[in-house]
């Protein structure tokens, strides 16, 4: 066994070098905020570690390429599924035994499916690395899809639907609104799935799900915390590089939002206890330079008690009790929501014609230095607190190293945030603030 | 391959048999490697090295404290003063939130707007929060802008204008939001609990409700910020990437001319314990559970009891290993969930069960929670038992304090209660330290095994369960209505 270790780091050190070796650090004029370290296993797994001893913490994050998106038609839920499933119990650990022994030693996990990843993520004492890696890897390896674990949790799947639905009145009108901004139906369905494709899902759809995306060679594991580099590389390579690699994971086809008119539907909703509505526009692909300008006007518009929709709905004219929304990005699409909610349906007529009004002067005026630097100054510290605790630091890396940012530094990257100018904002409020937006009405019964 | 076993009358060669048993072997044993049998050994754990606390004071009383943490460009300020929910009157619980929910609503030249604005652009995010014993008023912003923030913190604290429309959308605010608590019952049975622990003591103004807003005004506030907010009654605290030095510079520009003043405070009596079980029920009708809560006072001699106190409600109740959870969820299924926490004020800490349970288990479930009381209470923990709940709470000390809200929030307590390094960078050591003696000392001198329990849930369904109880009916407010007896029902 130790010449099989020792052989692991002779190649992992090789491996830092073969594939780039990239240590994301800021210009040599600015400190580096932390270092991180990429390699790659021979089985594709991709392996990310930032070390930071501030604490005796290691959180360990393990992402695999795969969410909502990917699943076939009428199989809508397996992403969901599979990340319970994973804590039900794999060769070497029983049901529920993972979040036994995480939680035994004071340490805290969870995990997270969008429509584009399933997040697993654990932050655990720093002497407890092994351990975390050894219940990774084994459910990684061997998870045991038996069919009444599928059955046991397929049922408590269409409960949390229910109770889903219970909780959140407007549940079923977001479903409906995304289906109208998303045409494409792979993008528009919710993470947690339909009762009817779940009651039709099979062991097997689970099982080719599981053989299909679970594979080191569509996950990225990421490391952050208190560990020494060379045993973290050694442990890594011991747990994982055994296991074999999938086949390749089919490419997911680029999508592109079709043009289309402006949409105004009427819903009514039994459950709702107020009237409101969903404001949709389909904006730049996730990838876009032009999200930079994007997430700044998100700012200026929505977050805050100051920003211009907050201050103007909510606290002065007093037309909607709730709004929210932003850019939400689903693999190669990229939109831009509002969801708002009135006390009545005149001052639903009332809150559109604000944000189109606000969005109207976005496109004529420039906005004075100091609002885009309160923008930009919020953008920056929510950018900045991404960085704690360790596990979103954890998320971040790998949510960065997925996306086509990967071969950049993080830094450069607020900094290409920071740059906006007036004149960006106006000329992409213009590009994507059109008539072609998409809007659902709530009207309550 | 001469050998063969044929002259002893076997059929097959022995190369044969052996090669059969080498591949059942090796399909069913050796077929993933041996170290993903069973969880690997932990290494040591590394030392727990936090950043010193380092204090001056200004002349006009203020201390300043500063932590040093150089992992990211924002600075986290804090303003502990000593006017907690105690300090207010009797005949106006609530005052001390609500002075401390007004601070950031007005200063001379600054209307609350323009405050919020001005926070928003320098990055920050601004919040208050009222204890027992002291209220936190706390920003956090980006390094860069650390003048701006002491001159904002400086014009609320110095130049206070209270306008009266905030008076009234703050006392709104305050309102609305208790109203909304009243359907959560966990919270209901938090407040009545802590209502009829406290019943004579000022600690009992930190379980007000929503009626005490109608008596809310402005001059009661403008005459409790007079009096407390004070800068020989409070303490501030910077963690971020600076200096002592520059911090009580900074803070000095700022904060020099804020007025020191006597102040008459007594210190907070210990509150008597709950000596005989009361049995307490509140109706919530629309409830499908039941939600128990269980609690009394732990007098505590000093600082240090801290640790066989929070190593006894490990435990007992602090986490899913802990006896409550596996016995009244696990083993016997009558709880959803079951845990226990104790907090620390001045005068006492208090421990609080809290469990949501079905409504046909509730006589078991509180049986089984007095059993575990009486337990504890009466037994030493066994050592591989007490080694467990050791280990659990130094493994989550570091996981805690990681995110910025708690470390800021056990910093604040520890320069509240100047509780010194015990309780930050000695976490460890002085947890280690904790014998099965020292948590049945605590248990044998509290009076855990008469608490005070909290039902909540539809009465009309739960008192036929409760026959052996005499039952005291709680309104959602706290008040009490009237005693069922025991043997009745409602």
């Amino acid at each position: 066994m130790s010449i099989f270790r020792n052989k692991s780091f002779i190649f992992c050190m090789s491996s830092l070098f073969l594939f780039g070796g990239i240590l994301l650090r800021a210009q040599e004029d600015e400190s580096p905020l932390f270092e991180v370290t990429t390699f790659q296993l021979e089985n594709g797994l991709q392996v990310i570690l930032s070390e930071d001893y501030s604490l005796p913490l290691v959180s360990v994050v393990l992402a695999y390429n795969v969410g909502s998106i990917n699943e076939p038609p009428k199989k809508t839920g397996l992403a969901y599924m599979l990340e319970n499933l994973m804590f039900q119990g794999s060769r070497n650990i029983g049901s529920m035994q993972h979040i036994h022994f995480i939680s035994k030693i004071g340490g805290v996990l969870n995990a997270v499916t969008t429509e584009g990843r399933t997040i697993f993520y654990q932050t655990v004492p720093a002497s407890q690395l092994a351990l975390v890696l050894w219940l990774e890897s084994d459910r990684m390896i061997s998870l045991d899809i038996h069919p009444s674990k599928v059955k046991r949790t397929r049922d408590s799947l269409i409960e949390e639907i229910k109770q889903r639905k219970l909780d959140d009145p407007y549940f079923e009108s977001s479903v409906l609104f995304d289906q109208l901004l998303y045409p494409n139906k792979a993008y528009s369905h919710p993470v947690i799935g339909s009762e009817t494709d779940l009651r039709e899902m099979t062991t097997e759809d689970v099982q080719d799900f599981y053989t299909k995306y679970y594979i080191p060679n569509n996950a990225v594991l990421c490391i952050t915390g208190n560990f020494e580099k060379r045993k973290a590389i050694q442990l890594v390579r011991e747990y994982f590089n055994t296991i074999r690699p999938g086949k390749p994971v089919p490419f997911f086809p680029a999508e592109e939002h079709l043009k289309s008119e402006e949409i105004v539907r009427n819903v009514e909703n039994y459950l709702a206890p107020y009237p409101g509505f969903y404001l949709g526009y389909r904006i730049s692909s996730p990838d876009s330079p032009d999200n930079y300008t994007l997430a700044i006007i998100e700012y200026i518009l929505l977050h805050g008690k100051s920003s211009r929709l907050q201050k103007r709905m909510i606290y002065e004219d007093r037309f909607a009790s709730h709004l929210s929304g932003g850019i939400e990005l689903k693999k190669n699409l990229a939109t831009f929501k509002f969801f708002i909610k009135n006390n009545t349906e005149t001052l639903r007529g009332r809150s559109q014609k604000s944000i189109l009004d606000e969005i109207d002067k976005l496109k004529s005026d420039f906005i004075s230095e100091n609002e885009l630097n309160k923008a930009k100054n919020m953008f920056k510290r929510d950018y900045l607190d991404q960085f704690t605790p360790l596990a979103d630091k954890g998320i971040f890396l790998v949510k960065f190293h997925l996306s086509q940012k990967n071969k950049s530094n993080f830094l450069e990257e607020l900094k290409k945030y920071l740059a906006v100018t007036p004149s960006d904002i106006i000329g992409i409020v213009n590009r994507y603030f059109t008539e072609e937006r998409v809007v659902l009405n709530i009207k309550i019964k | 391959m001469s050998v063969t076993v044929r002259s002893r009358g076997y059929p097959f060669s022995l190369w044969f048999y052996l090669l059969i048993l080498l591949c059942i072997l090796n399909t069913s044993l050796f077929s993933q490697e041996r170290f993903r049998r069973n969880p690997p050994f932990p290494d040591p754990l590394p030392e727990l090295t936090l950043p010193e606390i380092e204090s001056a004071s200004l002349s006009n009383g203020l201390e300043v404290s500063i932590i040093r943490r150089q992992d990211l460009p924002v600075i986290s300020m804090h303003l502990i003063v000593y006017a907690g929910e105690s300090f207010s009157p009797d005949t106006l619980p609530g005052l001390a939130t609500f002075t401390a929910n007004m601070v950031n609503k007005g200063a001379v030249g600054l209307s609350s707007s323009r405050i919020t604005e001005t926070i928003e652009t320098i990055g920050g995010e601004f919040s208050s929060e009222t204890h027992p014993d002291y209220s936190v008023i706390s920003f956090t912003f980006l390094e860069d802008y650390l003048d701006t923030a002491l001159e904002i913190l400086g014009k609320m604290i110095l130049q206070p204008t209270f306008p009266r429309i905030e008076v009234r959308n703050v006392v709104r605010t305050m309102h609305y939001d208790l109203l909304g608590r009243k359907s959560s019952p966990a919270f209901v049975g938090r407040r009545t609990l802590l209502r009829i622990l406290f019943e004579e003591h000022p600690y009992r103004n930190i379980a007000f409700n929503e009626t005490v807003t109608r008596n809310l005004n402005r001059d009661e506030l403008l005459s409790f910020f007079e009096k407390y907010y004070r800068p020989n009654n409070a303490k501030l605290i910077l963690i971020g990437n600076l200096t002592l030095r520059t911090a009580v510079r900074k803070v000095s520009r700022y904060l020099n001319t804020w007025e020191n003043k006597d102040i008459e405070t007594e210190d907070t009596y210990p509150p008597q314990p709950n000596e005989t079980l009361k049995l307490c029920i509140v109706d919530l009708p629309e409830e499908e559970d039941a939600t128990i809560t269980i609690g009394n006072t732990i007098l505590l001699r000093d600082y240090d009891d801290y640790f066989p106190t929070t190593v006894l409600n490990q435990v007992l109740g602090g986490s899913p290993h802990s006896r409550l959870f596996m016995n009244l969820r696990e083993s016997k299924g009558y709880a959803y969930f079951a845990f226990s926490t104790v907090e620390y004020f001045k005068a006492c800490g208090i421990l609080t069960i809290q469990e949501r349970v079905r409504p046909n288990a509730i006589f078991e479930s509180i049986t089984e929670s007095l059993n575990e009381i009486r337990r504890i209470s009466s037994q030493v923990v066994p050592d591989y038992e007490l080694e467990q709940a050791k280990s659990y709470l130094i493994g989550n000390f570091p996981l805690r304090i990681e995110v910025l809200e708690y470390y800021s929030s056990r910093l604040a307590a520890i320069q509240a209660f100047e509780l010194g390094e015990a309780h930050w960078n000695s976490y460890y050591k002085s947890m280690m330290l904790i014998s099965p003696e020292n948590v049945y000392e605590i248990a044998r001198r509290s009076s855990l095994q008469s608490p005070v329990v909290v039902v909540v849930g539809n009465i009309q369904e739960l008192s036929p369960y409760l026959q052996e109880f005499d039952l005291q009916v709680y309104d959602p407010n706290g008040e009490f209505q009237y005693t069922i007896k025991k043997g009745e029902t409602e």
